[in-house]
This record gives structure tokens, sequence and C-alpha cells, in this order.
């Protein structure tokens, strides 16, 4: 209430159009998709696809408008464009071309609901690019509510489908339990703090307050954990990712992921950094937990959906380890962090749904997910399974792709602020997740072919793999085009 | 005798009487109408009490969606006149009452003792004052709502449609026409997973 009263007095603060330009665009993109959905004829519903490509090429370029214009504050502080906002938006675009080349040829043959489809997808990319410049709590909320609800809906587009009804369902009944846990953490901080901004928030914190603010971020990170689907909140997502549409599965465990990180990061480093000492034990715990959990129960993995699911399950857990090793004060350590998480995030996408194109283009004609019916690849298709080979490699962590440094980054971050620990284990399940990637690769190379003929490959896939692979052999041997953009993203 | 008081007489008496009529009226339906007679003479008392917003919005939300929600349940459960006496909890009766003299010896109390809006340390009450003059609460609400945070607000409006776009596609039937031309579509698509 004294918060509206000071608002009345206030004069209604101007919107800074320029900075929510991007916001814009895409907005007004899924608008037009999904109206120009219903007067498409049956034969031209795939033009939905090229629509939504235009409106995110549309949204990068006032990204682009955005770069070197300083910080921009705007909404009263709730929506910052600072070099965070801008990489993050920027990468998930990019994910979001990816994640349409894949979808294009998957939604067009199946002629499951293609409009609606790139309406939803557009939406939770909307809340992802949201998420980057979002700087209350209200901001946040709504902006990983956008991220989620279209994905609880794309994972059940394959209605005549039992498990994919059940991938909708059990997404659907884990991410409400998360948000309202989610919601009650933060409901606790603004009742702690009276304060809905993130600097505000931080500003206010007292050492009074610390009861109340442990049980807060434990709550925040539990909602997130189910988002990022860190161990023990993972359940949902291996099931998830097997019954609903490959490519859905490939934009959950990528921008939906990233974006649940984005979010976290955001709420870490700029609301709670001086209480680190209370939540750093619970992420060196999740991070554990999900690096050696995930990679166990993937060496299991004989679906390659599955297998990429519970991978990134682990790779969630290299992330969870950069925020393991924020230290109020030690800002040298700290800084470096915060960038090998971006770095991380960042490679972690390209790769993943790189791996993701590969497998639904694999199972196009053969319709076969099962990592047995790989053996012989190369013989059948050398581009494909040398691409697919690519992005399993960095996926490892094995030169010469940038899933290297990504790791390399988090592992250095970690020998810095002396967590010990923390760089064995992660270490050791390096070495596990490798064991399970390369042994994909090998059956590609190494074992005979069953079939002898080639997997055809639709261009517009063909041409995303080629990129993302290229971009990520690019960051391998020039790393400055990853670092360079981490440092300017520093808070 | 003002004008006040004799809205106050008219809602008082508007709201009491549609409560009792819900507790014993033997239709499902009649009981969520007389909940919607209850709820309007609740908005009322807001009015009165100058609150406007929170009057329009116990009409939206409360009389509007919430009422069809339950219409939706009762029409899905179908209208069952025999209803069961049986407790499915034991003591569930017992525990019932003694809950609802606590709550009414907590009411006798808070109105004996009179709700202060201030005590507590609070200057809810003075803020309270200071937000009804100027501009009023919907004004100020309208300035909070389109200003600060008007990129929330915005956003949630995009979730709604979210939400409708998905109950059409989920709810939809496959029409026999469809279901033909899946039939064509080549098995490896279809049984990808």
């Amino acid at each position: 209430m004294m918060e509206l009263a000071q608002q009345v007095g206030a004069t209604a603060a101007a919107v800074d159009w320029h900075a929510i330009a991007p916001e814009l665009v895409l907005a007004a993109t899924a608008c037009i998709v999904l109206v120009a959905d219903l007067f498409l004829p049956d034969d031209a519903k795939w033009l939905a696809m090229p629509l939504s490509a235009a409106g995110i090429i549309g949204t990068l370029a006032a990204i682009v408008s955005l770069i070197g214009a300083g910080n921009r504050l705007t909404l009263a502080g709730a929506f910052e464009v600072d070099g965070f906002a801008l990489l993050f938006k920027g990468v998930f675009c990019v994910l979001g071309l990816l994640i349409l080349a894949i979808s294009f040829h998957y939604f067009r043959v199946g002629r499951y609901y293609q409009g609606e489809y790139y309406f939803l997808m557009l939406c939770s990319l909307l809340g992802g690019v949201v998420m980057s410049s979002a700087r209350d709590l209200v901001t946040i909320f709504i902006a990983i509510e956008l991220i989620s609800i279209p994905g609880f809906i794309m994972a059940g587009l394959r209605k005549g489908d039992a498990k994919s009804n059940e991938a909708a369902l059990k997404f659907f009944l884990f991410g409400v339990l998360s948000s309202a846990v989610m919601l009650y953490g933060m409901s606790l901080a603004y009742g702690a703090t009276g304060e809905l901004l993130l600097e505000g928030i931080r500003a206010k914190l007292t050492a009074a307050d610390e009861p109340l603010i442990v049980l807060s971020v434990f709550f925040i990170v539990v909602g997130f954990a189910f988002k990022i689907s860190a161990v023990p909140f993972h359940f949902w997502a291996p099931d998830t990712y097997e019954g609903s549409p490959s490519p859905v599965a490939a934009f959950l465990s990528t921008i939906s992921k990233i974006g649940g990180f984005v979010g976290l990061i955001v709420l870490m480093f700029r609301a709670f950094p001086d209480v680190a000492d209370t939540w750093r034990p619970i992420f060196a715990l999740l991070a554990i937990l999900t690096m050696t959990v995930g990679n166990m129960i993937a060496l299991r993995q004989t679906h390659i959906i599955r297998l990429l699911a519970y991978s990134g399950i682990a790779q969630s857990g290299y992330v969870l380890v950069a925020l393991a090793l924020i230290e109020p004060g030690a800002t040298a350590s700290n800084e470096q962090a915060f960038q090998s998480a971006v770095i991380y995030l960042a490679i972690y996408g390209i790769m993943d749904a790189g791996a993701f194109a590969a497998a639904v283009a694999f199972a196009r004609r053969g319709g076969s997910y099962f990592i047995e019916d790989y053996s012989g690849l190369w013989q059948r298709s050398p581009v494909l399974a040398t691409l697919l080979a690519g992005f399993l490699i960095s996926l490892a962590g094995t030169p010469p792709m940038a899933g290297f440094w990504a790791k390399v980054f988090v592992f250095l971050a970690a020998i810095e602020a002396q967590s010990y620990l923390l760089a064995i284990v992660m270490g050791l399940n390096a070495v596990v997740a490798a064991w399970y990637y390369l042994a994909v690769v090998k059956k590609m190379f190494f074992e005979k072919a069953e079939l002898a003929e080639p997997v055809e490959v639709p261009a517009v896939l063909r041409v995303a793999m080629g990129l993302a692979a290229a971009a990520l052999v690019a960051v391998f041997v020039y790393p400055r085009l990853v670092t360079e953009l981490a440092e300017r993203s520093l808070f | 005798m003002n004008l006040e008081v004799v809205i106050f007489g008219v809602m008082f008496v508007v709201a009491l009487g549609c409560s009792l009529a819900m507790l014993f009226a033997p239709n499902a339906v009649h009981v969520a109408l007389f909940l919607v007679g209850a709820q309007m003479a609740l908005a009322l008392a807001f009015l009165l009490q100058g609150a406007f917003f929170v009057a329009a919005i116990q009409i939206i939300v409360y009389a509007g969606a919430i009422m069809v929600l339950f219409l939706f349940v009762i029409m899905l459960l179908g209208i069952d006149l025999r209803e069961s006496l049986i407790e499915p909890l034991t003591g569930q009766r017992g525990v019932a009452l003694g809950l609802g003299a606590v709550l009414a010896v907590g009411l006798v109390f808070v109105g004996v003792q009179g709700a202060d809006l201030a005590a507590g340390g609070g200057d809810g009450a003075a803020a309270l004052t200071e937000l009804n003059q100027g501009p009023g609460n919907v004004k100020a609400l309208a300035r909070a709502l389109f200003s600060r945070y008007l990129l929330p607000f915005e956003v949630t409006s995009i979730l709604l449609v979210v939400a409708m776009v998905g109950v059409m596609v989920l709810a939809r039937r496959i029409s026999a026409v469809e279901n033909d031309r899946r039939a064509g579509v080549p098995a490896a698509e279809e049984e990808a997973a």
C-alpha cells in the first residue's frame, strides 16, 4: 500500500521503447504468425516457419541496434539492457533459429498444428528474451512462466500418442508445483525487505532477516532446480523429452533450461550475493548430485533422446558448480565463476541443439532413436555421422570443439576459488561423460552398418547443423569470441 | 436516515439471505446462483467502503470467472440430488464444529476489540487515507500497472493468449478427414518416438 501511495505522487515513468524493441518485435511476430495461420490453406501452413524465422532475425537486428548504447534502465529499474541481457537475448534468438530448422520438416510432414506450434515456440522464446533483462521479482516470475507454459502445450502436441500425453502431463504437474514453490520463496524475500527490485532487496538485506532469507533462497532455488532439471528434481525431464515431439525436446533442453539458468544467475548475483554463505552449500550439493546422478544414469541409456536428456541433466550440474563458487567479497574469483557460467550456457545451447538436430535428422527416415541403429552411420552418411560426432565430442568436453573450453573455464574457476572437491568431482564426471558420448561415436565410425542406404537430410537441417558445428570449431580455435562477450556481460 | 445506511441494509439482507439460501437449497445449480447473489452483495459492501477496484474485481473474478468454474464442475460431475450422508472421515463433524467455534470466537473478539489498521506500528490507516485522496485507488493502480509494471502486465496478456491457444489445440477433436490424411503420412514420421 505504501508503495502504491508513493507511486501516485510520482509521475508515470517514461518507457524506453528502444530498450524493449526486441521484445516488441518478437511479440508482434508471434501475433502475426497466429493470425496468418488462420488464413493459410492447409497445404501452406508451413509458411508459419519462414515467417517466424524472419521475426527472430528482426529481433536479432533490434538486439544488435542496442549494442554499444550503454546500459539502459527502464520501467523504474525493473528492466535493464546491459551486456548480460544482450548476450543472452542473442543466444536465445540463435537457438530459436536452430530449433525452427529442426522443427520445419518434422511438423510439416507430420502436420501437427503448425501455426499454433510456431506461435507457442515464439512465445516461449519471448519469455527467455524478457528474462535476460528482468531485474525485479515480478518480471522474473512472469518471464519464467512465459517460458514454461507454452512448453506444457508443445510437449503434448502429438495428441494421438500416449507418451506425448504423459510427457505433457508430467511436465505440467512438475512445472506448476515448482512455480508455486518459487513464488512462495519470492514472496518471503518481498516480505522480508518490502522490495521487488533486485537491487533494492540487496540493499535492504540485513543480518536480522537471515532465517527468512535462507528459507526464501531455499524455496527459490528448489523452484528453479525443477526448471533446470537438477537432481533430485529431475524426474520429469527424461520422460518428457522422450515423449514430446523431438524438436520440442530440443527446445526444452536448450532454451527453456537456459532461461531458468538466466533467472537463477540474475537472482543470485544481483539480489543475494552478500548472503552467499547461506546458499553456497545448497548449490554445491545440487551440483555434485546433478553431475554424478545424471552421468551415471546416462551410461545405461539405449535411446538417443534419453541419453541427451540425462546427459543434459549432468551438463546442468557443471553450471551449478560455477554458482557454488560465489563468496561475498571475493570479487575476482566471483567474476571468473560468473563468466564461466555464462560461457558454459552459451556453448551448451549450441552443442545440445546441434546434437538434437542430428538425432532428428537420423530418425526422419529410419524412424529410430535407438543408439544401436547408429552403428556404421559413417559408411551410410559420412556428413551426418561427422556432424553428430562433432556435437557429441563437444558435449563430452574434448578438443577440437568448443565444449572443451566450456568445461575448462568452469574447472579453472573452481580451482581459483579453491573449491578442490568440486573440481575433482567435475573432472571425474567429465571422464564418465566422455565414455558414453564417445561410445556413440565409436558405434558410428567403427561398427558395421546393417543398412546401406544413406540417410537423407533436408537442406534446412543440413545448413543449421553445419553452421552450429562451424561455430563450435571456431570458438575452440579462437575462444576470445566468447570470453570477450562474457567479460562485457559482467554485472 | 441517509442513503448509505439504506444501501448497507439492503446489502446486509441480500448477503445474509443468499448465504443462508445457499446452505439450504437442495439443487446444486441453485446453490451456485445464490453464491453469485452473495458475491454481488459483498461487492456492494466494497463500493460503500470506497474500494472501487476491489468491488469490480469481486464481480469479475468471483461472480464471473470462479462461478463459471463451479458450474463447469457441477456440469461435469452431474447434478446428484441425493446427497450422501455418510462421513468418509470419521470425526469430521466434531472437528468442523470445533474449528467453527474457534473462528466465531475470533471474529467476536476482533469485533469487540475493534480492528485498528495502525496497530502493529505500521501506518496502514494513514497510507489508506492518503491513497483514497487525490486521484483515488483505481487511478493509482492503473498508473502502477501501466508504467512500472507495464511489461509484466502486457506479458501476462500474452500468457493468457497462450493458454487459450493451448486449450483449443489440446481440446480439438481430430476429424475423420484429418485422420485419413495422417494415415498417408510415412510411418517413420508418425512412429518416430
